[in-house]
């Protein structure tokens, strides 16, 4: 596989870590990974809103115990370290929708560094996910 | 106890998927071409992940099987 979009609607810890893991797999192999956060996923691409994913939902009360289970399994606890250790391989784009952008609050000012931009889904769905060897939603 | 000789060692023990192969091709751009890592894992997933990894990669998985507490991988550099 040379190139795997990805699009991220759902936030939590525990939601984002699968698409972070897939990300990370892929991007470390050297296949070029771009990642388009929709909807509440969007937050996650600001520093205080990575910071704050938590687990929500009939599992918040495991928040604890999962984040010391994926200390154990050797990735960075912290979303925004896990963002960061993508972003070292040199392979992993991350991209904010301009819409969830707009309706969440996340803007230039707050989107984190380690972002490629605030884009239009219609240049996300036709220059990267169209052209991907594969496409995954989350 | 294999008799093959690795250049290098990787100790990924306790680590679960992604981070055996996250760190499998951190170890391999420090090898070079020829050169055999010895990979150390405790991930099950590792069993499927590694030999698939090789064959997409272009390196070859020249022996691997199990170890005390888990598995063992010795991979020459393609």
């Amino acid at each position: 596989m040379k190139s795997l979009a990805i699009v991220v609607r759902q936030d939590g810890y525990d939601n984002l870590l699968t698409p972070l893991a897939f990300g990370y797999l892929q991007g470390a192999e050297g296949t070029q990974v771009d990642m388009l956060f929709v909807n509440w996923a969007v937050k996650a691409l600001t520093e205080e809103g990575a910071k704050g994913q938590v687990i929500q939902g009939e599992h918040a009360d495991q928040d604890a115990w999962v984040r010391t289970q994926v200390e154990k399994a050797g990735l960075p606890a912290d979303i925004y370290d896990l963002i960061q250790a993508l972003k070292s391989t040199g392979n992993v784009n991350f991209y904010a929708c301009s819409l969830a952008a707009n309706i969440f609050g996340v803007n230039e000012n707050n989107l984190i560094p380690e972002a490629s931009g605030i884009v239009g889904a219609s240049w996300f769905l036709n220059e990267k996910a169209a052209k991907a060897d594969h496409c995954q939603y989350f | 106890m294999s008799d093959i000789k690795a250049n290098s060692k990787l100790d990924t023990s306790g680590k679960c998927c992604p981070m055996p192969i996250v760190e499998t091709n951190k170890a391999m751009k420090k090898i070079s071409s020829g050169e055999v890592l010895e990979i150390i894992a405790t991930d099950p997933g590792t069993l499927t992940d590694i030999p698939s990894w090789c064959e997409r990669t272009g390196h070859t998985l020249m022996e691997s099987g199990n170890c005390e507490g888990g598995f063992q991988f010795y991979v020459k550099k393609g």
